[in-house]
Order: structure tokens, then C-alpha cells, then sequence
């Protein structure tokens, strides 16, 4: 009786724990049988679709009048196996609902037929629709992703980055982006792969119709917390347009430059030509009169100005040697130092103070190391040349290198006479000198010319009596560029003379 | 009565080439190689016109032609602009001087300057200068 007791106690148990589990299952539950009827339904499948009761299973799913043309519970009516079946319905309030689950056979007897179907589904619309717009994002993103597994082969790729590289499932990342035959060197999927971090490179590439593509990209590990990392998602931005126009507005200030030159060349040769004509007209005018003394004046005059041309083509030829930079890896401070030996004697016979501020953690720089010292001898011999027209004692001339943000800095500044606002405006543009008969006026010009050429920029900051503040800025990035297309040129051209 | 001309020029050739020239057809010509000697030779000679260069170290021909036409005594003395820049390049008067109130100077001259059309220009120029005040005399 115990035994019996006990026995039965649990059947209830089971009884009542598998009821409960039928309505209370987070599935939608319907069984079905051969003929279509749904036999029984959990509370789950009915607040979904609706009443069941006396109708068949396609007409509560899908609001059909007939059976569907693939019914997952036909296939296992035949087959007695449990499949996974996928589909769209409709639901109670006549929206569209996606529900995912297995089909299983049930039987009335051990051996016997299947009589019904267990249907355990459960809704995936939100999921789903979730999929969707991530799919959307991960094709329309304006940013080429794509993933890859230990071997380097792209298993999978958004839409931008197909329109850009072509059919690239299962290739090696490699061939499809450079078109190697083997990894690249520094590959940041590599260090990703090695260390499980996220990497940062600049890259150029490759796409299929054989156009470079700058990118920046960045690798992130496809890993759970503590597992290896199996695959790495590799995104990058194109940046090509963006460097182009890097590359434009270098030489749009190249081209303005030479516009400018022109002008100031023009603008030098008519002072040359105003004292040839005064030479020649004094010379005619003491012969007319029969005066020797102003027809020596007159032709002094002319051979002045003719030595003068000479000097002007000679500092013009210097200034219009077009050429690339000359970078090389240099210390900034130790530019800074030499101009100062250079000048020191000089500026000391003339009472003038010359001093330089180098700042602390200046890095090293890819500069033309002559190019630079051509910039500041110009500036420092500039800035004496002002201290010695001024009128107030103590005179000092300072050299100065500092990092401000992304760029490395050189500043000459003095304190000697100052240039007023109209002489500003045309200090850079023509071949303007403030030094009379002197000065060609090039030295200003050739020094915009290789700051430009550097890709930075020149900037004066002086007011009348204050003395001149001239800044030379070189933006980091556009150095590092220069840098970086001068050691592309030099490897295509070792290249072809080894070809 | 002799007319006084003022050529204020750092280039020595060219004020020594403007002073000859001047001074061959009956001009008397006092030259200036700075701004701050020429506002003292306008005081000095009381010129009847002054030619001036636009570059020049220390302050330039616009400092000293802003100070001669903010100085009521000193603002009807006509002016001539000599310079290297030229009518066809950008030069606009206006991006030198804004102040509306500081007229444009009577006349420009491209270097380099024909001797016989300096002195025609500085002649005609002293002749309407002296029409125009013997009307506002009257």
C-alpha cells in the first residue's frame, strides 16, 4: 500500500508538473493532428493567435482556407522525426509574426503510429526585425567592415566593402586588400589575434579597379571574455578623398606662391628699371649740357642698378629651385642651436642679445634640415637687421621651438623697430624689402616657399616700434604624410632602376 | 613764383632720377629718404606737391599720407603714389587706408616713371590744384 501510495503520489506530481509546464512554457504549444485539427493549445499560443477551438491549424497560423504548400507537421506525420521548422504567420490582431521552434511526433502507443503533432514554437519577431536593422547597419554603415577568422580568410563583409573590393567571401584579407600573396607586415588582425586588444593602423590599399584607397582601420577581438579569439572585426574608414585634399590644398598654396612670386618679380624689376631710366636720363641730360659730373653721376647710376639686376636673378634662380623637401629625421632644437653659433659673433659686435628657448620633450621631426636653416638664418638676419634700425637700447633677438597641439613650432621674435600694418599686408606677397637699396626682398618669399613646401605655414605677428614676432608652424600629420610619400617615391623609384 | 616738390623715397636712384628731372624744367625739388624726414621737410619747404613712395622701412608712404590728410594745414597738398605695384595688379587704396574720410590720392604713377611724362603729369596737376583753389577763392 505504501509502495502504491508513493507510487501514485508522484504520477499526480508529474501530472499536474506537466500541465503546468504546458501552460506555463514561455512557447507557443499547439498540438495537431492528422487531419489538421488542433487538438490542444496552451494559453501562450492563444493570447498569439487567437481561438483555436474547431479549426484548423492554417487557418489559426495563417488565415488560410487550405493547407500550406510545406507543412512541417505533414513532413513529420511521414517521417516520425522531430524537425526544426521556421515560419511566418499571422497573428490574433492580424499582424505578421515570425515564430521559430521543432516539430515532434507524438504517439498514442509505444510503436505505434504517429497520431499528433507537438508543436513548440516561439515568437522571433522582435529578434527578427532586431536582425534586420543590424544587417541594414552593418551593409549601409559608410564604412567598409569585414570579418576574419584565424586564417586570414573574410567570412563575412558589409555592403560598402564589397561595392569597393568585389566578391571577397572565404579570401584571404591580404590579396583582397593589398593584392598579396602573403600577410602584411605589421598586420594590426595579427596583433589583435596575439593579444586579444583592439589595434589601431593607416593603410593603403587596393580596390578592384585598381585605384589606391587610403583607411584607417581598427581590429577588435569576436570573443567571449577569457575564450581565444576565433575571429576579428576589421573596420575601416576611407580616407582617400580626405588625404587628396590634404595633397590639393598643399599645392593650391604652391600655385598661390608662384602667382605671388610672379607678381613680386614684377613688382622688383620695375625698381631696378626706375633707376636704369633715372641713370640714363641723367647721362643724356649731362651731355646735352656738356656737364661730366652728371654724366658720371648718370652712368654710376646705371651700373648700380645693373649690378643690382645681377643680384636679383642670382637670388631669384636660388628661390625658384622647385624641388620636394629634403626630409630627414631631425632634431629641431639641434637647428635651433646652429643658427645661434651662426649668428652669435655678429649680433654680440652690434650689442645685440641672441638667445633661444628650446622647449622641454621637442620630438624629432621629418624636416629639410637645409631648407629650415635657410628659414630661420632669413628670419634671424631679418630680425637683426630691425634691432639695428630701432631706436631703443637692449636690443634682443630670440629663437624659439616648442610643440603647441599637433604642431611643432619656430619662432624668431624681436624687439627692434617693428613693421607697421601696410608693410604686413605686403610683406609676404611682393618682393618687398624695408631695407632701401640693400635687399632683394626674396628672403621673406623663399621662406614661405619652404615653410608651404613643408606644409605648414608662416605667420607675423608686429606692431610699429614693437618689434616682429614670425611664426613658422608645421602641422605633425601633413610632416608625417610628406614623409610618407617621399619614402613611397624613393622605394618606386629604387624599383624601377632594379627592374 | 617756383613750385616745390617733395619726393619722399628710401631708393636714392629714384629720388635723385625724380629731383633732376624736376629740377631741368624749372621745378624746385627737396628729396626725403624716410617718412619721418619728409614730414619734416613738409613743414620745412612747404611744398606746392609731394611724390611718395609706397615702401619704405620704419612707416610706410600710407602712414605718412594718413598723416598728411588728417592735418588740416597740410591735407590740400595733392600727393602722387609712385610704386612698383601697378594699376593691373591688386592695388586698391582702400585695403591700405579704410577710413572713408582720408580721400585717394590725386594721382598714382607706375614705376618706372618716363622723365617727360613725370614733369607733364606734376604740370598738369599743379594747374588744376591752382584752378580749383582760385575758385574756392572766389
Amino acid at each position: 500500500m505504501k509502495t502504491d501510495a508513493r507510487s501514485a503520489a508522484p504520477r499526480r506530481l508529474m501530472d499536474i508538473v506537466h500541465a503546468a509546464l504546458f501552460e506555463e512554457i514561455p512557447f507557443n504549444v499547439a498540438v495537431i493532428d492528422r487531419d489538421y485539427n488542433i487538438a490542444a493549445a496552451n494559453s501562450s499560443f492563444t493570447d498569439r493567435f487567437g481561438d483555436w477551438q474547431g479549426k484548423k491549424c492554417y487557418e489559426v497560423y495563417k488565415k488560410l482556407h487550405q493547407p500550406c504548400d510545406e507543412c512541417p507537421s505533414v513532413q513529420v506525420f511521414e517521417t516520425g522525426k522531430t524537425i526544426v521548422a521556421d515560419a511566418v504567420g499571422i497573428d490574433q490582431h492580424g499582424k505578421p509574426t515570425h515564430y521559430v521552434g521543432h516539430v515532434a511526433p507524438l504517439r498514442l502507443t509505444e510503436d505505434g503510429p504517429v497520431d499528433y503533432v507537438l508543436e513548440m514554437t516561439r515568437t522571433v519577431t522582435g529578434t527578427r526585425s532586431w536582425q534586420q536593422e543590424y544587417q541594414i547597419l552593418f551593409d549601409r554603415v559608410p564604412c567598409y567592415i569585414t570579418v576574419i577568422d584565424k586564417d586570414y580568410r573574410i567570412v563575412r563583409a558589409n555592403e560598402a566593402f564589397r561595392h569597393s573590393f568585389g566578391d571577397v567571401l572565404n579570401r584571404y584579407c591580404y590579396e583582397v586588400y593589398k593584392r598579396r600573396k602573403s600577410k602584411c607586415p605589421n598586420c594590426p588582425a595579427a596583433r589583435t589575434f596575439r593579444d586579444s586588444k583592439v589595434h589601431n593602423s593607416n593603410q593603403v590599399g587596393t580596390d578592384r579597379r585598381g585605384h589606391d584607397v587610403h583607411y584607417q582601420v581598427t581590429t577588435s577581438p569576436l570573443a567571449r571574455t577569457g575564450d581565444q579569439v576565433g575571429h576579428v572585426i576589421e573596420i575601416s574608414t576611407d580616407v582617400t578623398a580626405v588625404r587628396k585634399l590634404e595633397r590639393d590644398v598643399v599645392e593650391v598654396e604652391r600655385l598661390a606662391a608662384v602667382g605671388q612670386t610672379v607678381a613680386g618679380l614684377a613688382h622688383s624689376i620695375k625698381n631696378i628699371l626706375m633707376g636704369l631710366e633715372g641713370g640714363k636720363y641723367i647721362v643724356s641730360l649731362g651731355l646735352k649740357k656738356g656737364d661730366e659730373e652728371m654724366v658720371n653721376e648718370g652712368w654710376e647710376m646705371v651700373e648700380r642698378n645693373f649690378a643690382k639686376t645681377t643680384t636679383l636673378v642670382k637670388d631669384f634662380l636660388s628661390f625658384s629651385k622647385g624641388r620636394l623637401p629634403q626630409l630627414q629625421m631631425v632634431n629641431p632644437a639641434t637647428l635651433v642651436n646652429e643658427i645661434v653659433d651662426l649668428y652669435k659673433d655678429i649680433t654680440a659686435r652690434s650689442g645685440i642679445t641672441l638667445r633661444s628657448e628650446i622647449a622641454e620633450h621637442v620630438r624629432r621631426a621629418p624636416l629639410d634640415p637645409d631648407g629650415i636653416h635657410t628659414c630661420l638664418t632669413n628670419l634671424v638676419s631679418n630680425a637683426i637687421d630691425a634691432c639695428q634700425m630701432g631706436e631703443q637700447k637692449g636690443s634682443e633677438v630670440v629663437i624659439r621651438v616648442h610643440e603647441k597641439g599637433e604642431k611643432l613650432v619656430f619662432e624668431v621674435a624681436d624687439n627692434g623697430c617693428g613693421i607697421d600694418y601696410e608693410i604686413k599686408q605686403k610683406v609676404f606677397t611682393t618682393f618687398f624689402t624695408t631695407k632701401g637699396g640693400e635687399g632683394t626682398g626674396l628672403g621673406l618669399l623663399t621662406t614661405r616657399k619652404i615653410v608651404q613646401e613643408h606644409g605648414g605655414k608662416i605667420v607675423l605677428e608686429s606692431e610699429k616700434g614693437q618689434g616682429a614676432h614670425f611664426r613658422m608652424e608645421f602641422p605633425r600629420k601633413r610632416l608625417m604624410t610628406l614623409w610618407r610619400e617621399g619614402h613611397g617615391k624613393q622605394s618606386s623609384q629604387t624599383k624601377q632602376v632594379r627592374s | 613764383m617756383s613750385v616745390t616738390v617733395l619726393i619722399v623715397d628710401d631708393e636714392p636712384d629714384v629720388a635723385r632720377y625724380l629731383a633732376v628731372a624736376l629740377r631741368a624744367n624749372g621745378y624746385t625739388a627737396v628729396t626725403a629718404d624716410s617718412v619721418e624726414h619728409g614730414l619734416k621737410e613738409v613743414h620745412k619747404a612747404r611744398p606746392d606737391l609731394i611724390c611718395l613712395d609706397i615702401m619704405m622701412p620704419k612707416q610706410s608712404g600710407i602712414a605718412m599720407y594718413t598723416q598728411l590728410k588728417t592735418d588740416k594745414t597740410l591735407r590740400s597738398i595733392p600727393v602722387i603714389f609712385i610704386s612698383g605695384v601697378g594699376h593691373e595688379d591688386p592695388w586698391d587704396f582702400r585695403s591700405f587706408v579704410s577710413d572713408e574720410s582720408i580721400p585717394p590720392p590725386e594721382l598714382f604713377l607706375e614705376k618706372p616713371i618716363d622723365a617727360e611724362l613725370f614733369v607733364d603729369s606734376i604740370e598738369q596737376l599743379i594747374a588744376s590744384t591752382r584752378a580749383h583753389q582760385e575758385r574756392t577763392d572766389k
